[in-house]
């Protein structure tokens, strides 16, 4: 029995070693085949039916939680000129443009913006797709009472926010939330992180803040929202991310 | 654990076979051994993409508990895998921190291209294997844990530690008996019941839409980055049995203990 005991040992390391390789060439084959790939992107579904029930309220903190320093994410700030002038100008030239399914397409300037709607403020948790978490306070109009004022038609089932910011590759960013998320109350245009302007690296001069899902839904840069019956199609898959493969519904 | 089944005589010897698996338990073992598998690896391409850990709710990004990075080396200009535990570094080059990068190369990565799933850089791809397989890991946990109430060690069981811990000195003279000896008890018993409930809770505390729905669960862990701290030592205590269940499977009897998990009949030595 003894004898054979470390050839035995050996032989399972070496198993052991070449199974773990071997599982990631296996996993690796599996990620980019179609019908496995069905599979891998279907707990979503089940996901976002099970946590993206009710409107519960993300958790909200005191001023003495604030992280001392919000960490900068995501693409380099604008570098357009247009983009330039409005940061030299404090915001002057910049408007939100609301469009798509509403009755009345309409503009606001930041001002308008922080005038004509009820300004609220909340302290909650960024959580990064990545794993890190900072705290900030964001100030700003609710979506919900934005896109209000535009007059939504019924068929208009989802909010795409088109932002300023692009890829390496010149490819913007953009989010979206369905109606149902647009209208959480917590889910804010924000123009104010810590009672400051929104700075240029966080997303100035107005970021989408979703607490409720991870950082990337938050969009940052925003110019102008659309409301459409249906993602998919030219509005892909729903955001920057979500066309990478990332879920649409980031609750987790 | 009472096996169930009759004895039946091997090969005319005194030896005595049992039931000792019923079929619900072995299949929900080699999905969990399946899930266990991938949720680490890709748990640890999830990690990758923040390879830090803090004892805070949010990341006080000066002060991580463990990190594992890349850095240069100032007089060699090479490039240095580190894992950082407090102030403490130790150089883990080619191993941790700057390793393979799964595409033949090697990189700036905390856990290298053949530990993770995808095997490169893939942090989209990674989460949805993780999420897939903490479903599949959750509901077959479940399953198991209506068989392995019957491990809840009884007062026999622990006054029976000392002289079972003896026996495990020579772990390949440890007998073979038809239940569970007081140590197998106690560890599945934990794994099934403390570690399992451990890693799928403070798995749901990182989900910032669970948060909304309970506060109570990050703050249970001291937070959502603490309890990115608690998932991470749950995932080294599965690895950890790992190491030691299939050692143990293999010097007590490989085939007789695999076969015990296949067709669920296990060989026992003498009286039991």
């Amino acid at each position: 029995m003894k004898s054979i005991l470390v050839p035995r040992a050996r032989f399972l390391m070496l198993l052991a070693a070449g199974a773990l390789t071997g599982c990631s060439s296996i996993a690796d084959a599996l990620t980019d085949n179609a019908a496995f790939r069905r599979l891998l992107i279907a707990p979503e579904r089940l996901d976002l039916a099970i946590l993206g029930s009710g409107e519960p309220l993300a958790r909200e903190y005191s001023e003495s939680e604030i992280s001392p320093d919000f960490r900068q994410n995501g693409f380099d700030p604008p570098s357009s000129p247009e983009y330039q002038t409005w940061a030299r100008d404090d915001w002057r030239g910049y408007r939100l443009q609301i469009g798509g399914l509403v009755r009345v397409p309409r503009s606001f300037s930041l001002l308008e913006l922080r005038s004509r709607f009820l300004s609220l403020s909340q302290i909650t948790r960024h959580d990064c797709v990545e794993g890190w978490s900072v705290i900030g306070k964001w100030t700003g109009p609710r979506v919900a009472d934005v896109i209000a004022a535009c007059g939504p038609l019924p068929q208009a089932k989802y909010v795409v926010f088109h932002c300023m910011d692009v890829d390496q590759n010149g490819t913007p960013y953009y989010e979206s939330l369905d109606i149902r998320q647009a209208a959480h109350p917590q889910a804010l245009l924000a123009y104010g992180l810590n009672d400051r302007p929104v700075p240029v690296k966080n997303g100035a001069p107005l970021r989408l803040k979703v607490p409720t899902q991870l950082g990337y839904k938050s969009a940052k840069y925003v110019s102008r929202i659309e409301l459409v019956a249906s993602l998919g199609g030219k509005n892909g898959n729903g955001g920057y991310w979500e066309d990478q493969g990332y879920e649409w519904y980031a609750g987790i | 654990m009472r096996p169930k089944g009759a004895s039946r005589r091997m090969h005319g010897e005194m030896k005595r076979s049992v039931y000792r698996h019923p079929l619900a338990v072995r299949i929900t073992h080699w999905v969990v051994f399946l899930s266990i598998v991938v949720l680490a690896m890709s748990g640890m391409q999830i990690f990758n993409a923040h390879p830090a850990l803090y004892a805070s709710d949010a990341s006080v990004f000066r002060r991580p508990v463990l990190a594992i990075n890349a850095a240069l080396d100032p007089r060699t200009g090479q490039p240095v895998g580190y894992v950082q535990i407090g102030e403490h570094r130790i150089v883990t080059t080619h191993v941790l921190g700057y390793a393979s990068d799964g595409l033949g190369g090697e990189a700036p990565r905390a856990f290298p291209g053949w530990a993770t799933i995808p095997g490169y850089q893939d942090l989209a791809d990674g989460r949805r294997w993780h999420f897939l397989f903490a479903w599949i890991f959750g509901l077959c946990a479940i399953v198991y844990a209506g068989w392995a109430f019957q491990l809840l060690p009884k007062a026999s069981d622990l006054k029976a530690i000392p002289a079972t811990l003896k026996q495990h000195l020579v772990p390949w003279r440890v007998p073979a008996h038809a239940s569970y000896n007081p140590l197998q008890k106690i560890t599945y018993f934990g794994l099934v019941f403390v570690v399992a409930p451990l890693v799928i809770l403070t798995g749901l505390a990182l989900s910032p839409a669970v948060d909304a729905h309970a506060h109570w669960l990050p703050a249970l862990f001291g937070g959502r980055q603490f309890a990115r701290i608690w998932h991470f030592a749950a995932m080294l205590a599965f690895i950890a049995f790992f190491i030691a269940h299939v050692a143990m499977v293999a010097l007590t009897g490989f085939w007789n203990n695999l076969r015990s998990m296949i067709t669920g009949w296990f060989d026992v030595e003498g009286r039991t």
